[in-house]
C-alpha cells in the first residue's frame, strides 16, 4: 500500500504546540508511508489541491490527514480523496488539534502524541477497504413534532414547498406557548392576532395532516425511510363529528376542572375546547373530572351535542405514518419554581408566574383581561417582577440564561401601566439583556415612559404582612443597600427547561440532549438545525432558549433542510454497515438477539442457516461485531482488525 | 511504540463517536488542559468495544484503559451502551483473576456537551494510573507454583452409582431408538479404567452403555454439530445444564432432542486417578463398592474413595439430577444448596494480584496450545472458526508467549461469560493439567453476583445476561467522575 500523510499546521492552532515538521518526518518512517508533509492549512483550497496532486504524483492509495476532529472535516477530506480517484473510505484522520494541541502546551509530549495518533491512523488505514454506498428511495413526507410557532412555521414552509406534512401535537390544540401570550415584545402586537392566521393555515393546508392530542410512540427506520407510530389519545369526542359549537361546555356540570391552558389560573369544564381560537376547534373530555367516566352517570354532554360526537368508551388509537424526515419542535416548559421556598414555594396566591400573568392580561383569559389579585380579586396597586427565578442560578443547577424574560417583563410592566394607570411596577433584575432588534429601545420606554422602577439585585425573601400584602426583600446592589417593597402582586420570571418528556423523545429519535434537556444540535455554530441523526432536524426552544422571531427563523431553517433533503429522489446509504462472513457464521443467532434495529435476519444459504444484514436497516453501531464469538460479523470500517491495528500500534511488545 | 520515557504512561481510551468523542472535542475547543498520556480510539458506539480489546491492550503493555460512551438512555444506537455497561462491568470484575489491577480499567459515560466532565475524567484517570505506576509485564513475573487444595466436603454423599437403574435405562433407550438418529452416552474406553463417548445407533450399541464415576466427559459437547438430527442424549446433572444452555441460545432444537437422565453420584478426577495409577501395562479389574472404586492395575490394587477423588466440581454440585429430561430413572439425593467456592477458584482467591500474575505466567509456560480446552467445551460452537486461529479477525498471533496463551484463555472465558455452566471439561481435557476452570468459575461468580444469582443452564426460557440488558441495572453502580 502507498500511504500519504499530511500534518496540518492549522495556522498556529496546531503548529503552536506541535512540531508538525517533526511529526511528518517521523510519519515518513511508518509502514507503507511513501509521502509525508506538513501543509499550513490542509482544509483550505490549496491544501486540498495539494492532497489531490500528491495522490496523483505519488500514486497514493490511502491518505491520512492529521488535523482537527474528524467530526469537523472528515467529510471534507473524504470528498477530496474522492476527487483524486480514491475511494472515500481509503482515508483516515488523526485528531491532533482538539485532542492534542489545544489541551496542553508541552511541545515534546504533544509532538510525540501527535506522531502516535498518526501511527494509529496509518495502522488502521492499512486495513481499510473501499466501501461503496447503495442508494435507496426516499419517502417524500415529513413529520413535525410539536405545534408551537416553530413547528407551525416549519410545517407551513414544508407544505408550501410541496412536501406533505404530518404534525403531531401533544395538547388538544396547536399554538404552543405563543397562543397563551397576550401581547408580544417589542411591538406590543396581539399574540393571538398574529399567530391565529398561521394556525388556521395549518388546519386548512391540503399538504398538512394534523394529529392533536397525540404523541409519538415509536420511531424506527432511518433517514428517508422513518416509520413513526403515533398514539392518538382518547378524547372521548369523535372529532370527525364535533363542530366546535361549545354546547357541551354549556351543559357540563363538572365546572371545577383545572384549566391547563390558563396555567391553572381558573377552572373549566370536564369537556372543553381550550380557547376560542383553538386549532383544531374540537372538544375533548378530561377523564379524571368527567362524571360519566368517573362515576358512570351524567351524560349531559352527549345529550347536548347536536352532532352526536360524544364517545364515552373511546380508546387510544395507534396509527403508523411513513416519513422521510423529522423536525422536532417540542418547545419548553417552565422549571418547577415551587422549590424556591424563599418565594413562598407556591403557598402565596398572589405570587404567580409570568405565564400566569400573561393569561391574566389576555382578554380570553380567566379574568377577561383584568389584572386581579388571585387572593381577593382586587386590583393591585404595586406589582413586583422578580427576574431569573430558575435561571442563571448555579446553586439550583441551572446556570443558563432563559433569554427572553428580560424583554417580556418589560412588556408586562408596560401592559400593567396600560391596564392600571395608577399602579407602580418594580423589577428586580440581575442584568437587562435586550440584545434583539428594537429590544433595548423598548426596555428603555418601559423605564422612561412607563415609570417602571428597575432595582438591580436578587430577591432574598417574600413573605406576607398582616394586611395580606407581600413584602419583597432584596438588595439593591447599585446602591449597596437592602430594599423592601410591599407588593400586591408578585410576578416571577420563571426560567425555562426542555419540554417534559423531551428526554424520552430524544431516545426515540436517537439524538442527544444536554443537562437542561435541550436537544443537541450537530454543531453549535455551523449546524444549529441538524442533529447527529441524519434526517432529524430541530426548530425552536427544544434546541435552546430563543424568542419568537428566532423560533420562527429556525422553523423555516428546518423546513429548508427538509426540502433540500427530500428534493432528492434517492439517497446514498452509509456503507459502514455490518457484513457477515458466511464461512465463519455458525448461525448461533447472538447478533440477531442483540441488534437494536432488527437489522439482522437468518437466511438459508446453500442449505445452511446464516445471519444476513439488512443493509438499509443497519445503523452501524457494531454491537453485533462485539457479540459474535467467532468474529463472523464485522462492522465495515470498524472491523476487529482495524481496531486491533490501532491498539497494536500503541501496545506491541 | 513505547510511552514517552519518564513522562507518560500508556493509556488508551475507547470513545464512542457520538457522545464521548464529541465531549473530548468540546474539551479541546474549550482549551481544557489535560494530561497527554491518553490516546483515543474512536469507535461508533461503546457497544462496539469488545472487552477483549481492553484485555489485549492491558496484556500487551497498556498501563490503563478507559472506555467512555453516551449516558445510559442517550445512546445514538438506542441500546449500545446498555449492552456495553453489562459487558464492561463483567470485564472489570474479571481482570483481577488474571492478576491485572482492576483500577487500570474504567468505563464511564460522557456526553458531547460535557467537555469539563471529560477533562475531569481524563485527569483523574491519568492520575490514578500514574499512582499505580507502569503495569507489570507478564514476561517479567517471577515463577510461582501452587496447587488447589482438594480436601473438600461434598454438599451431598458421593457414591459410585452402583445401584443405578442401568438396565431400565438401556430398555428406555432401546424403546426410543427407532425414532432417533442416534443416542449419545458412554462406553468403556481403551481399558476398563476409562470411559469413552458412545454413539448408539443399534440395540447392540446400547448394550455397550456404562454408568458410573468414570463417565466424566460431557456428551452435550456433541449436540451442536448434530443440529437438525433427531438425537438422544444420556446426561448427568451437570451435562443437563449444558443441554439447557444450548437450548437457551437456540444452538439446538428441543423438538429434535430426547434427554435420558439418571441421578449422578459423582465422577472421578481422572487426572489424580492417573497420577495414582502411574504408568501401567494392564488393568486387571475395576470394582465398585458403596464409597469408591478399586482399580487393580498390573496386579496392584488402588482404591479411589469418592470423597477424596471426585472432580472438584462434584463437591459443590447442586444438580445431581438433570435440570431437564424426557426420561428420568431413579431419584437423586436431595442437596441443600450452600455457598461453596470451587477448589480451583479458592486457590486463586487466596492469592494477591501479583501472585496471580506469576501463577498464570508459570502455568501458561506449560500450555502447548493444543486447543483441547476449547474442543471439549460444549459452549464453544465456533469449532473450525475459532477467532484464535484466524487472520481475519486476527486476535492472536502464533507466537509461543505466555501473553498470547493467557489472552486465549481470556478470550475463552469472556466468550463464556454468562454462558459457562461450570462443567469443567476445559480443565479436564487439558493434557498438562492447568487449572483454567478457575477463570470461568470466577467470571460465573461475577455474573451471578451482578445479575441476581443468575446461573446459566437452569431455565430454557432465560436470556443469557450478556445478550440482554436492563435500563436500570440493580447491581451495577458506575463510578461518578467529579
Amino acid at each position: 500500500m502507498r500511504i500519504g500523510v499530511f500534518i496540518c499546521h492549522c495556522g498556529s492552532n496546531i503548529a503552536g504546540t506541535v512540531d508538525c515538521a517533526r511529526v511528518a518526518s517521523l510519519a515518513a518512517s511508518f509502514p507503507d508511508v511513501v509521502y509525508a508533509t506538513d501543509p499550513m492549512y490542509t482544509c483550505a483550497e490549496p491544501g486540498q489541491a495539494a492532497i489531490e496532486a500528491a495522490i496523483r504524483e505519488h500514486r497514493l492509495d490511502g491518505v491520512v490527514v492529521a488535523s482537527c476532529s474528524p467530526r469537523m472535516h472528515e467529510p471534507t477530506f473524504r470528498r477530496t480523496v474522492e476527487r483524486a480517484g480514491l475511494n472515500r473510505y481509503m482515508f483516515e484522520m488523526a485528531n491532533i488539534r482538539e485532542h492534542v494541541s489545544w489541551i496542553g502546551k508541552d511541545v515534546e509530549a504533544n509532538t510525540n502524541k501527535a506522531a502516535e495518533l498518526v501511527s494509529m491512523a496509518v495502522a488502521k488505514l492499512r486495513h481499510n477497504r473501499a466501501l461503496h454506498a447503495a442508494s435507496f428511495d426516499v419517502c417524500k413526507r415529513t413529520l413535525i413534532i410539536g405545534g408551537g410557532v416553530a413547528g407551525i412555521q416549519a410545517a407551513l414552509d414544508c407544505a408550501e414547498g410541496g412536501i406533505p406534512v404530518v404534525m403531531v401535537e401533544r395538547e388538544p390544540t396547536i399554538g404552543g406557548k405563543m397562543a397563551k401570550l397576550d401581547k408580544t415584545f417589542p411591538t406590543v402586537d396581539c399574540s393571538a392576532c398574529i399567530l391565529g392566521p398561521k394556525m388556521v393555515d395549518v388546519a386548512q393546508h391540503p399538504n398538512i395532516t394534523l394529529h392533536a392530542s397525540a404523541e409519538v410512540e415509536d420511531i424506527s427506520g432511518y433517514v428517508g425511510n422513518f416509520t413513526v407510530t403515533i398514539r392518538k389519545k382518547a378524547t372521548y369526542v369523535d372529532w370527525s363529528k364535533c363542530t366546535g359549537c361549545g354546547e357541551c361546555m354549556e351543559k357540563c356540570p363538572s365546572r371545577k376542572t383545572p384549566d391547563p391552558f390558563n396555567e391553572y389560573m381558573g377552572t373549566t369544564t370536564a369537556i372543553s375546547i381550550p380557547f376560542p381560537q383553538a386549532i383544531p376547534k374540537k372538544a375533548s373530555i378530561n377523564p379524571q373530572f368527567c362524571k360519566m367516566l368517573t362515576a358512570g352517570k351524567c351524560g349531559a354532554c352527549a345529550r347536548a351535542c347536536p352532532s352526536g360526537a360524544i364517545v364515552y368508551d373511546m380508546q387510544d388509537e395507534l396509527i403508523t405514518e411513513k416519513v422521510g424526515a423529522i423536525v422536532a419542535a417540542t418547545g419548553y416548559d417552565l422549571v418547577d419554581w415551587t422549590t424556591y421556598e424563599e418565594y413562598g414555594g407556591g403557598r402565596y396566591p398572589d405570587v404567580i408566574t409570568s405565564l400566569q400573568y400573561e393569561r391574566m392580561l389576555s382578554a380570553s383569559g380567566p379574568t377577561g383581561g383584568h389584572i386581579r389579585r388571585p387572593s381577593n380579586g382586587e386590583e393591585p396597586k404595586t406589582v413586583v417582577f422578580v427576574q431569573c427565578v430558575g435561571s442563571r442560578d448555579r446553586s439550583a443547577g441551572r446556570p443558563g440564561c432563559s433569554g427572553f424574560c428580560c424583554m417580556y417583563t418589560a412588556k408586562q410592566a408596560v401592559l400593567t401601566k396600560d391596564h392600571l394607570p395608577d399602579s407602580q411596577s418594580y423589577v428586580f433584575y440581575m442584568d437587562v439583556r435586550a440584545n434583539g432588534k428594537l429590544y433595548d429601545e423598548f426596555q428603555r420606554r418601559a423605564v422612561e415612559e412607563y415609570g417602571t422602577e428597575y432595582i438591580r439585585g436578587r430577591v432574598s425573601r417574600i413573605y406576607p404582612d398582616a394586611d395580606g400584602r407581600l413584602v419583597v426583600c432584596g438588595a439593591d446592589t447599585l446602591l449597596g443597600q437592602a430594599v423592601e417593597v410591599t407588593a400586591d402582586l408578585v410576578v416571577l420570571a420563571v426560567g425555562v427547561e426542555a419540554s417534559h418528556g423531551a428526554a424520552r423523545l430524544a431516545e426515540k429519535l436517537r439524538i442527544s440532549y444536554d443537562q437542561q434537556g435541550f436537544f443537541m444540535e450537530s454543531h453549535v455554530k455551523l449546524k444549529p438545525v441538524e442533529t447527529n441523526t441524519a434526517g432529524v432536524y430541530l426548530a425552536g426552544v427544544c434546541q435552546g432558549v430563543k424568542d419568537i422571531p428566532a423560533s420562527v427563523a429556525q422553523g423555516s431553517a428546518a423546513a429548508a433542510k427538509v426540502l433540500a433533503l427530500l428534493s432528492r429522489d434517492k439517497l446514498q446509504g452509509d456503507p459502514q454497515v455490518s457484513q457477515v462472513d458466511v464461512k465463519r457464521c455458525v448461525a448461533c443467532g447472538k447478533c440477531l438477539r442483540t441488534c437494536p434495529f432488527g437489522a439482522i435476519e437468518m437466511v438459508s444459504f446453500r442449505g445452511q442457516d446464516k445471519a444476513h444484514v439488512i443493509e438499509t436497516a443497519c445503523q452501524g453501531c457494531g454491537i453485533c461485531t462485539s457479540t459474535c464469538p467467532q468474529g463472523a460479523i464485522q462492522l465495515s470500517h470498524f472491523t476487529d482488525n482495524q481496531i486491533l491495528a490501532e491498539v497494536n500500534a500503541l501496545c506491541q511488545r | 511504540m513505547s510511552a514517552l520515557a519518564g513522562k507518560e504512561l500508556r493509556i488508551i481510551g475507547f470513545l464512542c463517536n457520538w457522545c464521548s468523542y464529541g465531549g473530548a472535542d468540546t474539551a479541546g475547543v474549550a482549551r481544557a488542559t489535560q494530561p497527554t498520556d491518553l490516546r483515543i480510539v474512536r469507535v461508533p458506539c461503546s457497544g462496539r468495544v469488545d472487552p477483549l480489546f481492553v484485555v489485549r491492550a492491558l496484556l500487551n503493555g497498556a498501563d490503563g484503559v478507559l472506555v467512555s460512551g453516551c449516558h445510559p438512555g442517550d445512546c445514538h444506537y438506542a441500546a449500545g451502551n446498555y449492552y456495553a455497561r453489562r459487558r464492561l462491568e463483567i470485564l472489570r470484575q474479571f481482570l483481577p483473576v488474571l492478576g491485572i489491577d482492576p483500577r487500570r480499567f474504567e468505563y464511564t459515560w460522557i456526553s458531547a456537551s460535557e467537555g469539563q466532565r471529560w477533562q475531569a475524567a481524563v485527569t483523574e484517570f491519568t492520575r490514578q494510573i500514574h499512582s499505580l505506576g507502569p503495569a507489570p509485564k507478564l514476561e517479567d513475573a517471577e515463577p510461582l507454583v501452587r496447587v488447589a487444595d482438594m480436601a473438600l466436603t461434598a454438599l451431598r454423599p458421593l457414591g459410585t452409582g452402583r445401584n443405578a437403574a442401568l438396565d431400565e435405562l438401556k430398555a428406555a433407550i432401546k424403546a426410543k431408538l427407532p425414532e432417533l438418529d442416534c443416542v449419545i452416552g458412554w462406553k468403556q474406553g481403551y481399558d476398563a479404567a476409562h470411559a469413552a463417548p458412545l454413539f448408539m445407533r443399534t440395540e447392540a450399541d446400547v448394550d455397550q452403555l456404562i454408568w458410573g464415576p468414570l463417565n466424566v466427559s460431557n456428551p452435550a459437547t456433541y449436540l451442536p454439530s448434530l443440529k437438525g438430527k433427531k438425537v438422544g442424549i444420556v446426561v448427568k446433572g451437570c451435562d443437563s445444564r449444558s443441554v439447557v444452555e444450548l437450548l437457551q441460545e437456540g444452538l439446538i432444537r428441543r423438538e429434535d432432542l430426547t434427554v435420558f437422565s439418571m441421578p449422578c453420584e459423582g465422577t472421578l478426577d481422572m487426572a489424580r486417578v492417573q497420577q495414582e495409577l502411574g504408568s501401567y501395562r494392564h488393568i486387571d479389574s475395576v470394582e465398585r463398592d458403596e464409597a469408591g472404586v478399586t482399580i487393580t492395575a498390573d496386579g496392584q490394587p488402588h482404591r479411589f474413595c469418592m470423597v477424596e477423588y471426585a472432580q472438584g466440581k462434584c463437591y459443590g454440585c447442586t444438580t445431581p439430577g438433570a435440570v431437564l429430561a424426557d426420561v428420568r430413572l431413579g431419584t437423586p439425593t436431595p442437596v441443600t444448596p450452600a455457598e461453596a467456592t470451587p477448589p480451583e477458584l479458592a486457590l486463586l482467591d487466596g492469592m494477591s494480584l501479583g501472585e496471580r500474575f506469576s501463577f498464570w505466567k508459570t502455568q501458561m509456560e506449560r500450555c502447548i496450545r493444543c486447543g483441547a480446552c476449547r474442543n471439549a467445551c460444549p459452549m464453544c460452537v465456533c469449532r473450525d472458526y475459532c477467532v484464535s486461529e484466524s487472520r481475519d479477525p486476527h486476535w492472536l498471533t502464533q507466537e509461543d508467549k505466555p501473553t498470547e496463551k493467557l489472552f486465549f484463555q481470556a478470550i475463552h472465558a469472556l466468550h463464556l461469560a454468562g454462558r459457562c455452566t461450570g462443567c469443567g471439561e476445559c480443565q479436564r481435557a487439558c493434557p498438562v493439567g492447568i487449572p483454567i476452570l478457575a477463570l470461568r468459575q470466577h467470571i460465573s461468580r461475577a455474573v451471578s453476583q451482578t445479575f441476581d444469582g443468575y446461573r446459566p443452564g437452569m431455565n430454557t426460557g432465560a436470556t443469557p445476561p450478556l445478550l440482554g440488558y436492563a435500563v436500570e441495572e440493580k447491581s451495577i453502580h458506575e463510578r461518578e467522575w467529579k
